[in-house]
């Protein structure tokens, strides 16, 4: 049973001249998290909002990440990567992280260890069969781990895992002999929160620059006097689309070429996170 | 059996106060978590919500601080348990503090044998580890029996349950009486975000759903603008809820710091906590 390494105290150094680490993340899914309707029929989200995300949405993000020189962690489905290879192929290509994000949108929270082990396996083999190389991280499609999901991602070698919400840092836990990073995030800033299932409401675009200049500005101020990492969890489906992505431009514009925030994928915090953070050794 | 008793005269608050601001900070980190309907807490739900305690209140105390504003903070007992560091913080900064139920039931559906044995074991709670005798008290969602409870087996001074006034009142029976202070449905829970309640078991998808940081901060300010506005002639009191999973979050923390930097311009208008208010309130009701 996986246990957190408790820390009383926030100690990382990022790297020299970083005073806020960027974390961007997208999940990639291609209709497969879409709620069916009664009778397991399929919602018209199989066949419009989501699927943008794969036939169009990565793109428009690939590019406007290759334009700003800005590195980023996807988190992409199995059966996605193998429907829309070549977006996942162009991602790695232009050094983002590729992690997993179950097979086919599998929900977890009560499967049995085989069950969930075998998701776990069969979406790194599918990605490793894509990309060339081995994903070291992971995010439950639904956010919902089951009990034993921190111990299967952990034995299967993964380094860090992002499914948990409770936190302003990352944190360890022990898993066995192993360890395991948790990179916790927020859907208070999320896009999928203000572009909307499936209408955009709740300030759409600009709720969005709202939310993420307020979590900038508050996290910047507070960097000042202990580590802090921003992190965003976008959907390739929503923040994809012309309007978010703009929005998602302005925000870069802001931040990108100012060495004090270092565009940061999962790998990289964690691998920092390992040799300059907390809890290093128990 | 209870009944109300309103001031007989007008309310006056103190030489100089135009408008006080009633600040209430639920504590309750995961306490209110969605079960499934198998029963399991959902986990998306928890670990959002758990931010509260490790990070959220916090903030929300660095905030409060920074403005020198002293509140109430409403805690579950569960939540004094499992995070007493956040608790004796809040009590070393000088802030009131009072029980928001065990862990966070709503006591609308439970047997009032039940809600009592619960108030007793969260006012327990913080005498054992606090080593404080609660003043005041907040039911999640009030049953029929709260308020006789409250005046019956209780020595609470005030009650924070109901929504249904401006101002506070009486309540008097069981041979004594306990002030409500009302509230307002402008509380976070309601302009920040959507959440998921007990009574409806979550979707399997979330249904997490915010408003704006903007939307929430026009919403306080106006409410603020017009209480203020009334507080000219007659007695008006603006009380002010937040949560430290909700607005103890970076992007809304910021609304929070922001409006009490808003409403803090304007000459009279004091932010306080329910034990203050009802100091100020046990001359109205004498005659």
């Amino acid at each position: 049973m996986a246990i957190e390494v408790r820390s009383r105290i926030d100690d990382v150094r990022w790297p020299r001249g970083v005073r806020l680490p960027v974390v961007l993340t997208f999940e990639h899914q291609s209709g497969e998290g879409a709620p069916l309707f009664p009778g397991d029929r399929p919602n018209y989200m199989v066949g419009g909002a989501l699927q943008y995300g794969a036939r169009r949405g990565i793109w428009n993000i690939l590019e406007l990440l290759d334009k700003y020189q800005i590195k980023a962690t996807f988190f992409v489905c199995g059966t996605t990567a193998e429907k829309y290879p070549d977006a996942v192929q162009a991602a790695r290509k232009s050094g983002h992280e590729i992690a997993g994000m179950s097979y086919s949108f599998d929900r977890v929270r009560t499967a049995s260890v085989e069950r969930e082990r075998s998701i776990v396996r069969q979406s790194a083999q599918v990605l490793e069969g894509i990309t060339g190389s081995r994903i070291q991280g992971w995010r439950c499609p639904d956010y919902r781990i089951s009990p034993q999901t921190l111990d299967i991602l952990a034995e299967e070698g993964f380094t860090w895992d992002s499914s948990l919400l409770n936190d302003d840092l990352p944190y360890f836990f022990q898993c066995g002999a192993r360890r395991l990073l948790e990179i916790p995030f927020t859907t208070s800033t999320a896009d999928k929160t203000f572009i909307g299932y499936p209408y955009p409401q709740r300030g759409g675009p600009d709720g969005l620059a709202n939310v993420w200049n307020n979590e900038f500005e508050v996290l910047y101020g507070e960097s000042r006097r202990s580590p802090r990492f921003l992190i965003l969890s976008l959907q390739t489906w929503a923040t994809g689309r012309p309007a978010p992505l703009r929005i998602l431009r302005q925000f870069l514009d802001r931040l990108a070429g100012h060495e004090e925030f270092w565009f940061a994928r999962c790998s990289d915090i964690s691998k920092r996170w390992l040799e300059h953070g907390t809890n290093q050794a128990s | 059996m209870w009944k109300e008793q309103h001031p007989s005269q007008p309310v006056r608050w103190p030489q100089g106060v135009r408008l006080p601001v009633i600040v209430s900070v639920h504590h309750q980190s995961e306490e209110a978590t969605c079960p499934f309907p198998d029963g399991e807490s959902d986990p998306f739900d928890y670990s959002e919500r758990q931010y509260g305690a490790r990070r959220g209140a916090w903030r929300l105390l660095e905030i409060l601080d920074k403005h020198a504003v002293r509140g109430t903070w409403l805690i579950c007992g569960a939540t004094l348990e499992k995070y007493p560091e956040v608790s004796r913080a809040v009590k070393k900064a000088g802030h009131a503090i009072a029980g928001h139920t065990y862990a966070h039931e709503m006591m609308c559906n439970l047997p009032p044998h039940t809600e009592l044995d619960l108030i007793k074991k969260t006012v327990s709670v913080f005498e054992d580890l606090l080593g404080e005798h609660i003043q005041g008290w907040r039911t999640c969602f009030a049953s029929h029996d709260t308020i006789d409870l409250i005046l019956e087996h209780s020595d609470f001074a005030w009650d924070g349950s109901m929504w249904n006034d401006d101002l506070p009142y009486i309540i008097e029976g069981h041979g004594r009486q306990v002030l409500e202070i009302p509230f307002a449905n402008y509380s976070d829970a309601a302009l920040s975000v959507e959440i998921t309640s007990p009574s409806f078991p979550p979707t399997r998808y979330s249904t997490w759903q915010s408003n704006t940081p903007d939307f929430m901060f026009r919403a306080l300010k106006s409410a603020f603008d017009a209480l203020y506005e009334r507080g000219v002639d007659e007695a008006a009191m603006m009380p002010l809820v937040v949560h430290d999973f909700i607005t103890g979050r970076p992007s809304r923390a910021k609304v929070l710091d922001d409006f009490i930097a808003y409403a803090k311009q304007f000459e009279g208008v004091v932010f306080t906590s329910h034990d203050q208010l009802a100091s100020w309130c046990r001359n109205l009701y004498t005659s």
